[in-house]
């Protein structure tokens, strides 16, 4: 038996498929890429520039496929499947990476005792009535005896007692108690500076406080009621008598600064004005005494000459 | 500038919480923005780009006036300027938070720069990088007679030169590309559903590329292997070094700029035959939009906002058994899979180790040896 023949052919079909390059072309087979790192020929490139690319392209091509046939693969439905490795090359994310939340009170006690979460279908099968039921939502088993025509009370039972109405008040309490634990997960992953209770009395004691204050005499002469503490003012801070002559001059000269600064000036933008110019807006109110500029324009003499001024002036 | 939205049903909560960070992100969903001028070879380029990029895609069909190079000083002369920057890029600021995208592909026909597309990429709402392109030599889909490949796959991409990996432009280039083209990011791929290759070539490296030594551009802690890790860090900081260079190297990068070689994109269909052995021959057959690239304008990244981009998540447990992370010594993952290291103690004297008392292999002690000497013949031994 010539083995030589069967081992040349099948060497000759496995450099059918291999790629020899001079630097080996380096493959990401995570973003299914590969990258040729070697000098463009530039004489197959002028040649024929489609079929130079085409060669690059297939030439690249075959080497990531080799790669990505020599991968470890897992059987499925639609075909074999390769397992990727992980990335090596980085892309930018497009959005922060997501702050991690602290796990709620249920999740820390199920970390605790080891509980690992079962995730529920909508559905359940019902032995009795041998059907899957909805748990809840359009006919669902949680809203079962609100909604039958028919149920039974024990004998001993109030005669206002109505089943439907009870059954609905429990479930409208367990909703509002899963609202209420939901909302304390919230505050406590948020971190609210101050714990619940205490802050309610801190807020409660400013408000009382404000509304001792806001009587006419500002809270100075109202009887206090037992029990109410004696309402703290705000106690001022003097300088000491005696101080350095360089503190003193420091202050002077701040002093100085802000009353000289723009700071707290109001009308913020200078205004239009031409050097040494009087302001028109002024000149105009004093000359016409507060009637405005038209009062100006040629009415001094009229009014001199005939409408006479006075108790008994105008027409008559 | 959007309004926060408080959900009221829980369709639209759901929406909101799809918009949530996540560790592993979704592929980035593009906005194809038409400028003031567009012309035919524009329009074109975006119809066949977006067929590609389907359905993470959305096209502008109004035309906006928008440049996204616009700098800051322009607007600094007005008096009154709410935003700090231009009004375009507040533009597409607005335009990525309301479509949830962090992409923009704006295209413009200019008498200066002709069929003009810039890519924008975003992070955390706000520009990132911006590359201006110019498109020469432009062939339609439509115009290839051939199969095309399913919408939606996941495109094999080949970038083809060694200027990928030493001139920054065309580093910053192959990651703007990449993202572009990007498609999901999977763990497992079916082996017969990759169908199409997007190929990225360049043109041969002219001699002035060489002779002004690209490698200077880049930093001198620039390392084969810092590239893959990251990147874009030798971009960003390019940028820096390139404003500081002295005056001949200046020149020098001004004049390289004006010579970068063209880029070459094109999309085959792979035909799949069978050799002999596992691995298939591939054979391309050319199938999409056949384009030509000339570099204008780029922004770099900013290295502190580039910083956060690149932040990976902590690995996890599995992750560190698989054996990623970094290689730490005295610890490894044995065949079972399990995490096992080796506890290095110093020399010991065993002579002096304290272990229990037994009496029997107790020394003798020196002053009992004298005892026994002067009394001679006297069983009767203390006890120590």
């Amino acid at each position: 038996m010539d083995v030589t023949s069967i081992l040349d052919a099948q060497k000759a079909k496995q450099q059918n498929v291999t790629v020899e390059k001079e630097t080996p072309l380096e493959i990401d087979a995570g973003h299914l890429m590969v990258s040729d790192l070697n000098p463009i020929d530039e004489e197959s490139y002028n040649e024929n520039l489609e079929d130079h690319l085409r060669a690059l392209a297939r030439d690249g091509t075959q080497a990531l496929l080799a790669a990505l046939f020599s991968l470890p693969t897992q059987k499925s439905a639609d075909g074999p499947l390769a397992q990727l490795p992980a990335r090596t090359y980085q892309l930018p994310r497009q959005k922060q990476l997501p702050k991690p939340k602290p796990p709620t009170k249920w999740e820390r006690f199920a970390a605790a005792k080891g509980i690992s979460h079962v995730k529920r279908d909508k559905k359940e099968w019902d032995e009795e009535r041998q059907e899957w039921v909805n748990r809840w939502g359009k006919d669902g088993k949680n809203r079962r005896v609100e909604e039958q025509w028919l149920t039974e009370v024990k004998r001993n039972a109030d005669t206002d007692h109505n089943p439907q109405l009870a059954a609905r008040h429990e479930r409208k309490e367990r909703i509002a108690k899963n609202e209420k634990q939901h909302l304390a997960n919230l505050a406590r992953a948020s971190g609210s500076s101050a714990s619940g209770p205490s802050s309610r009395k801190a807020e409660l004691e400013k408000s009382i406080a404000t509304t001792r204050a806001s009587t006419a005499s500002m809270g100075k002469f109202d009887r206090k009621l037992d029990g109410e503490k004696k309402l703290r003012g705000v106690k001022r801070k003097f300088d000491p008598a005696e101080r350095s002559v360089v503190d003193e001059q420091k202050s002077a000269l701040k002093l100085i600064g802000s009353m000289d600064s723009d700071a707290r000036k109001m009308r913020k933008a200078p205004r239009e004005n031409e050097e040494g110019s009087v302001n028109a807006r002024k000149a105009i109110r004093f000359a016409s005494k507060g009637k405005g500029a038209a009062s100006m324009a040629g009415g001094e003499t009229r009014g001199k000459s005939s409408f006479a001024k006075g108790k008994k002036g105008g027409r008559r | 500038m959007l309004r926060v939205i408080k959900p009221k049903t829980a369709r639209s909560k759901r929406a909101l919480d799809a918009r949530e960070p996540k560790e592993v992100e979704d592929p980035r969903t593009v906005i194809f923005v038409k400028g003031t001028h567009t012309g035919e070879v524009v329009n074109g380029v975006f119809k066949d780009l977006m067929a590609l990029k389907r359905p993470h895609a959305v096209a502008f069909n109004k035309k906006n006036v928008i440049h996204p190079f616009d700098s800051a000083t322009n607007s600094s002369t007005t008096s009154s300027s709410a935003a700090g920057s231009s009004t375009s890029i507040a533009s597409l600021e607005f335009w990525a938070a309301k479509n949830d995208a962090s992409m923009f592909v704006v295209g413009q026909t200019t008498k200066k720069r002709p069929n003009g597309m810039t890519f924008v990429r975003m992070f955390d709402g706000r520009v990132l990088d911006m590359i201006e392109v110019g498109v020469e030599n432009y062939k339609a889909m439509a115009d290839f007679k051939t199969p095309k490949s399913t919408p939606g796959n996941k495109p094999l991409l080949h970038f083809a030169s060694e200027l990928f990996d030493t001139h920054p432009r065309f580093i910053h280039l192959k990651s703007m590309l990449i993202d572009f083209f990007n498609g999901e990011e999977v763990d497992s791929i079916s082996l017969i559903g990759l169908e199409h290759v997007i190929s990225i070539s360049l043109g041969p490296t002219p001699s002035t590329l060489n002779d002004a030594t690209s490698m200077s551009l880049l930093p001198s802690t620039y390392s084969a292997d810092s590239v893959q890790a990251n990147p874009l860090a030798a971009v960003a900081s390019a940028s820096f070094i390139a404003s500081s260079l002295p005056p001949t190297a200046a020149t020098s990068l001004a004049m390289a700029s004006a010579s970068l070689p063209k880029v070459h994109i094109r999309a085959y269909t792979t035909k799949l035959l069978s050799s002999g052995v596992r691995v298939p021959r591939v054979e391309l057959v050319p199938m999409g939009p056949a384009l030509d690239l000339v570099l204008r304008r780029s922004q770099a990244p900013d290295a502190d906002m580039l910083k956060l981009a690149m932040k990976r998540p902590k690995l996890k447990k599995t992750d560190v058994e698989k054996g990623l992370g970094k290689k730490r010594k005295n610890v490894e993952v044995d065949e079972m899979g399990d995490l096992r290291g080796r506890v290095h103690v110093g020399l010991q004297d065993l002579s002096k180790l304290k272990g229990r008392r037994m009496k029997g292999l107790q020394e003798e002690r020196p002053g009992k040896k004298q005892r026994i000497e002067e009394d001679d013949g006297d069983d009767d031994m203390d006890d120590e």
